[in-house]
């Protein structure tokens, strides 16, 4: 007796349906795209592998918990610090990669990228730039580091009272990140007593310093602040010290690098972060640390922190929606974090404003014998 | 005393302009290869120098090791970049593309053996000292200029009267002409390549002990380079170091009346100028149509 016939229509109906079948039983395993835009190639990479390390941290973290139904998978784009390839690569991961979070840095970057991220509703965290238009950017914008704005307002008064300077000199990068500097300098120091008596702006791409020093040495400062990043702004400290300034130097949290802590010229900087102790018992905080040290055979600083907690974050959002029955994306995310408000992450418990800035304590550090200390 | 001292400041900048400008001249006037990736030549030779020289090795081997390290990257840029793009009658945006995709890679290399940040010869060569009321000099500063003034007169010499340097001479006014001598055209473009390239040797470990060094700074330099090339007098050795020591000084002294972030832009100033006015450069033979 003959078996159950297949016929060639269903055969091929069978065929045609399969490559659409596969995926969706293979959703179940597909892992979360996390996109990360920084720079990973030119004069500012060192900044793309110190930001990458800490999101791989958060990562290996979240999927050996077993958080989330599906594991989260780190989708790295080269942003190479400037608007245009951040916006391809943001692009890239919207449309392709699926990416309903997206770890940003640089501030002309992010401002760049937030339209895109905006119109997709895809939730874009920022540890590393601090211009102060970063808050409020978009609704899917958020912060997870204190913005300039902070850092000059908490360093100014240190400057002034504990160092007893008088006149700042700024050389500034001439980007949204050196103005926003200016414009805050300009604001603060009168307010305390001090005086901004030189600002110099260079432009991203300059390598030669020791004219501009000229040009600050003739204003007689007694500290001078760097507004600038990645290999521009040590070489600026060293065409600073090389060409006979010997007074402070000091800076936002950019300086919170290793290649500014083992710079001989740096030593005596003084510059912000967020109020960090990787020594704290805090268990978040103690694993981060050990595990960093562990897998990158160096002690974390604050911009590891950042993103790590900027990626852990997605972690704890998307198995809350998960845990609610929800689809996991940009739209029930922020409802989750709105709702919440007040998370576990590095450093203790970090809670966010209705625009999505996490709100920190600051520091003053000083690199002393390449470490760098709290002193303020 | 600003004067002075931008003037001072301008004129280590030109030292190392003029040696990678000169390099690049010589190798295009000599090949009319646009080698656009010169730069990484700058770049690998002040890395070179920056690992002997955390390795504690003498200076002198350092600086022959860099030199050897940027000679043997033009040579290998020659023979397995440009030559087979050159025997298949590759135009010069294949040449230009190649060069620029080999730069790309050879930086990426760089930052993954040497990492990815700022990185420094320390030296107290590069401490400056008040020599005069508000006036800091460098002993690097006389280093520069010094071993700028001797590779020049060395080169000069070298392509007047070395005969292998006549005939890189000859290579630039007619390849044929070379090859009916019994001449190697191919073997004078690979020592044009090595002798352009061994001129950035010194230029980057100026910049390694000076302005410190990252995997990007040959893009900068290169950009530099071409300036010049162009304001030489495309062609011109003489007229690429020059412009080269030019551009470094218009560069410093623009800051005595224009904001420090025009700077560099005065290079680009100088440029169109002569792009305008004057442009065979300032060395170079105006042809008429």
């Amino acid at each position: 007796m003959p078996g159950p016939m297949i016929g060639r229509r269903t055969a091929l109906a069978a065929s045609l349906a399969l490559p659409f079948i596969r995926p969706a039983f293979a959703q179940q395993a597909e892992p979360y795209v996390m996109g990360s835009l920084f720079p990973m190639s030119g004069p500012n990479a060192e900044f793309g592998e110190a930001f990458t390390r800490g999101a791989q941290v958060a990562i290996a973290h979240i999927n050996a918990d077993n958080m989330l139904r599906r594991p989260v998978r780190l989708q790295s784009e080269d942003s190479q610090a400037l608007p245009q390839p951040s916006v391809i690569g943001m692009n890239k991961l919207i449309n392709i990669d699926r990416a309903s979070w997206v770890l940003s840095s640089w501030t002309a970057t992010a401002k760049a990228i937030a339209p895109i991220g905006d119109r997709a509703k895809t939730i874009m965290v920022n540890g590393g730039g601090v211009g102060p238009d970063l808050s409020g950017l978009s609704p899917y914008f958020w912060n997870v580091i204190a913005l300039a704005h902070l850092e000059v307002r908490a360093i100014v008064p240190f400057l002034v009272n504990q160092r007893n300077v008088k006149r700042v000199a700024l050389i500034y990068v001439d980007d949204p990140l050196g103005d926003a500097i200016l414009g805050q300098l300009r604001e603060q120091l009168p307010l305390h007593g001090a005086t901004l008596v030189g600002s110099y702006s260079v432009p991203r791409a300059a390598q030669q310093f020791g004219s501009v020093v000229a040009r600050v040495r003739q204003s007689r400062p007694d500290a001078i602040y760097i507004a600038s990043f990645g290999a521009q702004q040590a070489q600026i400290v060293k065409g600073l010290r090389d060409n006979g300034v010997t007074q402070i130097i000091c800076s936002f949290s950019g300086f919170g690098l290793d290649g500014i802590r083992t710079l001989p010229e740096a030593e005596g900087a003084l510059f912000t972060t967020q109020k960090l102790d990787f020594a704290s018992s805090d268990p978040i905080t103690k694993r981060f640390a050990d595990d960093f040290q562990a897998r990158f055979g160096q002690a974390p600083v604050t911009y590891h922190a950042n993103y790590y907690n900027a990626a852990y974050l997605f972690g704890l959002l998307a198995r809350q929606v998960e845990q609610a029955g929800g689809e996991v994306n940009g739209e029930t995310m922020r409802a989750a974090m709105l709702a919440t408000r007040k998370f576990n992450l590095v450093g203790g418990e970090g809670e966010f404003d209705e625009l999505g800035n996490m709100l920190t304590q600051l520091q003053v550090n000083e690199i002393r014998g390449q470490r760098v200390i709290a002193v303020g | 005393m600003l004067f002075l001292q931008l003037l001072l400041n301008g004129l280590q900048t030109g030292a190392i302009y003029a040696l990678t400008a000169a390099g690049f001249a010589l190798i295009f006037g000599a090949t009319k290869i646009f080698h656009v990736a010169h730069g990484i030549a700058f770049t690998i030779a002040g890395y070179v120098f920056l690992f002997a020289w955390r390795a504690d090795w003498p200076s002198w081997l350092g600086v022959l090791a860099s030199i050897a390290a940027a000679m043997l990257f033009g040579i290998v840029m020659e023979r397995l970049v440009y030559r087979p793009i050159q025997r298949h009658e590759g135009s010069f945006f294949t040449v230009f593309v190649a060069a620029f995709g080999v730069s790309i890679v050879v930086q990426n290399i760089i930052g993954m053996i040497a990492g990815r940040g700022f990185a420094t010869v320390d030296t107290p060569l590069s401490f400056s000292a008040e020599i005069l009321p508000e006036i800091f000099v460098a002993p690097m500063l006389w280093i520069a200029l010094a071993t700028a003034a001797v590779l020049f007169v060395a080169l000069t010499l070298f392509l007047t009267r070395h005969p292998a340097g006549v005939a890189l001479r000859a290579l630039a006014q007619n390849p044929d002409l070379i090859r009916t001598y019994g001449l190697s055209s191919n073997g004078l473009s690979v020592l044009a390549f090595a002798i352009g390239s061994a001129l950035a040797a010194p230029a980057a470990i100026v910049t390694a002990m000076t302005t410190g060094l990252n995997e990007a700074i040959g893009h900068h330099v290169m950009l530099i380079s071409i300036a010049a090339t162009i304001v030489g007098g495309i062609g011109s050795l003489r007229g690429a170091a020059l412009a080269g020591m030019m551009l470094g000084i218009a560069e410093s002294l623009a800051l005595t009346v224009v904001d420090t972030q025009w700077a560099e832009a005065v290079s680009f100033l100088v440029l169109f100028g002569f792009i305008i006015f004057r442009p065979a450069g300032i060395f170079g033979v105006t042809q008429t149509r």
